[in-house]
């Protein structure tokens, strides 16, 4: 008797519990619930969490995600409206919006994802095409800061924009977003990621990039030669300046002091005849002793104011 | 029944006693278990979330906390802690010196400037998690997403830069705009993270032209040097060239007071002889003469004295002229 009691207990104790977990479910707070009923969709959608209930049996809770959820595309090759070939690696995060019609028509996240590769690689492509390279890496017409010599070469190398890449994120976002309407989602955002040029083009930008700072090394060089040069020249000037000026004050000093001498010459030995005289005797005597010495032979006649009295006194 | 089973059995007196309160053990037992599930301990650096039902209760701080058993969960989220977030490098093992590895992360780094050239940007981000609520509920995989979006704004930033300003000067106001245009995505995707700051690090022009970088820096520093060696030999010549001009006309006016002294001298002297000579002209002029003579005539080598008629030989003449040979 006692051992069929305990059998009954059992039994009833499964039951309950096999439908407890059949009549309820819970909800994080990460997800949200759409109610089938035989695989059709039954009232409105769970985006509450917690404790929920529902029919037992005939009734399944399909969940979804709540949060944003990343779109992470593949690098796509593309052109831009000049020629250029670039990689575009761009991101999404999007939600489900509306998870009764997202279960309609995607029944699951992997489908979303696929569906939403197509939508936005299609607009990116398209938008990307549509405008020059430059606009989806510039955001503004902002002038560059100086950064030095090197600047001064090609601070004008920034090139203006008319759209810029904020917008074109902002374009590719809305059109994606009308695309996915009907898909019970919505794009909360759109950005690229990386854009790189395609191999080949990359060597071009390194060409480029190589001659653009071989340039400026050559001019820079060849300034500092023009600048040495320069200060060269401006030493020479100068040098010469100085000396030539010495030397005329030089040469101007002493004209003066030879004419002054000049003058007090004049003023004392040319006061008379007489002093004519004695000036004219005073230098012949002086150039005697300053001329003779002891290589100089003289032949001397008696007759001479000097010796005349060495024949006989007169 | 059970009953009956145990008293067959021969157990001392204290195993029939606790064998007894049975009930109690077992009530005690399953008062533990909850007591052990119930009670939980949170880290200093981190924060609770309680959910009953899936759903958001509470946020718990540090310390011991309890919850309901079984309906109740907690996740915790460490809040206080910075975490990092490396881009273009990764660090390998951290420590005194620490070891980094840049290869295989170039496609992080590698990006266009606003003058379409290419550069070479490794960053960190550092961020907290200043909502924990959001970070757990809002965005999936909220580490990636904040990847995502320091990558995009590094990029979009940078791409409104030359690739001078990037390597050089704009470093610290790229990491600032960064940060700033980072937290304002994260806070319109709710992502509840704080970034606290974006910080540069290497860049570099790409290895294929980093040779014409440095080759710029390189002629830069050659014109200096070459600037530098010109004014240094303009210091050198200059300053002496001036001195020797100052020499110059000092020699000159030397030389000037020199003249005019000596004129003044000399005429000062033929002026006193003057007037001696004014009185006897004749006289005055001999002595002069013979005196001048008597100065000049011993200096003189050889002195040959004539008569015109020829009668009289010197005997004088004769015997210096014999001494001189005697001696040759």
């Amino acid at each position: 008797m006692k051992d069929k009691k305990l059998i009954l207990y059992l039994a009833i104790i499964v039951l309950a519990l096999i439908l407890i977990t059949q009549s309820t479910f819970i909800v994080q707070e990460t997800e949200q619930v759409v109610i089938t009923q035989f695989g059709k969709p039954v009232g409105n959608a769970i985006t509450t969490p917690g404790l929920k209930f529902k029919t037992p049996f005939i009734q399944k809770a399909n969940f979804f995600e709540k949060r944003y959820m990343e779109w992470d595309g593949d690098p796509n090759l593309v052109p831009t409206k000049d020629k250029m070939f670039i990689f575009v690696d761009s991101y999404a995060r999007w939600q489900i919006t509306d998870p009764l019609q997202f279960f309609k028509r995607m029944t699951n996240e992997r489908g979303a994802q696929s569906r939403l590769d197509d939508i936005i690689d299609g607009e990116t492509r398209d938008h990307v095409a549509a405008h020059n390279l430059v606009e989806t890496v510039r955001s503004s017409n902002r002038v560059p800061v100086s950064s030095g010599a090197v600047s001064e070469e090609i601070g004008d190398s920034l090139a203006n924009i008319t759209v810029g890449r904020e917008k074109i994120q902002g374009m590719i976002l809305k059109s994606s977003n009308e695309k996915a309407k009907d898909l019970g989602i919505e794009i909360l955002d759109f950005r690229f990621k990386r854009i790189t040029y395609e191999e080949k083009v990359r060597e071009q930008v390194y060409n480029r990039m190589n001659s653009e700072r071989y340039r400026i090394a050559d001019k820079s060089r060849s300034e500092g030669q023009g600048e040495a040069s320069k200060i060269n020249g401006e030493k020479e000037r100068e040098l010469k300046s100085i000396q030539s000026l010495a030397f005329k004050e030089a040469e101007e000093i002493m004209g003066k002091a030879d004419a002054k001498a000049a003058a007090i010459y004049a003023a004392a030995y040319d006061r008379s005849s007489s002093s004519r005289e004695l000036y004219a005797f005073l230098k012949s005597m002086e150039t005697f002793q300053k001329t003779f010495d002891d290589q100089t032979s003289v032949i001397l006649s008696t007759d001479s104011e000097l010796y005349k009295y060495l024949k006989s006194m007169k | 029944m059970t009953n009956n089973q145990f008293d067959n059995l021969n157990l001392s007196p204290n195993a029939k006693k606790l064998l007894k309160n049975w009930r109690t053990i077992l009530i005690s037992l399953i008062l533990l278990i909850i007591a052990w599930s119930g009670f939980f301990q949170i880290g200093p650096e981190e924060v609770g979330i309680v959910t009953r039902f899936g759903k958001y209760t509470r946020k718990v701080d540090p310390g011991l906390n309890f919850k309901l058993p079984f309906f109740e969960k907690v996740q915790k989220v460490a809040v206080e802690r910075q975490q990092k977030l490396e881009f273009g490098f990764r660090t390998i093992r951290a420590g005194v010196k620490t070891d980094y590895s840049t290869s295989g992360y170039s496609n992080e780094s590698f990006m266009l400037t606003g003058d379409l050239n290419l550069a070479n940007v490794e960053w960190v981000v550092q961020y907290r998690i200043d909502d924990p609520y959001k970070f757990l509920f809002k965005v999936r995989k909220p580490e990636s997403t904040l990847r995502d979006i320091s990558e995009s704004a590094v990029r979009q930033i940078v791409g409104d830069r030359t690739v001078d300003e990037v390597i050089t000067v704009g470093r610290t106001e790229i990491a600032t705009k960064v940060e700033e245009m980072a937290q304002k995505i994260c806070d319109d995707y709710s992502l509840g993270t704080r970034i606290d700051q974006v910080v540069l690090q290497d860049v570099n022009p790409p290895d294929p032209v980093k040779a014409a970088f440095n080759a710029v820096n390189e002629a830069i520093q050659e014109k200096e040097t070459l600037i530098n060696q010109a004014k240094s030999e303009y210091n050198k010549v200059i300053p002496k060239a001036r001195g020797q001009a100052k020499e110059t006309i000092q020699k000159a006016e030397g030389y000037a007071t020199e003249r005019v002294n000596n004129a003044k001298g000399e005429v000062a002297r033929f002026n006193a002889l003057y007037i001696e000579y004014v009185k006897a002209p004749e006289v005055t002029k001999r002595r002069i003469y013979l005196e001048t003579m008597a100065t000049v005539i011993p200096m003189l080598g050889t002195k040959i004295i004539t008569d015109e008629k020829g009668s009289n030989v010197l005997p004088l003449l004769q015997m210096q002229l014999n001494e001189k040979t005697i001696k040759e």
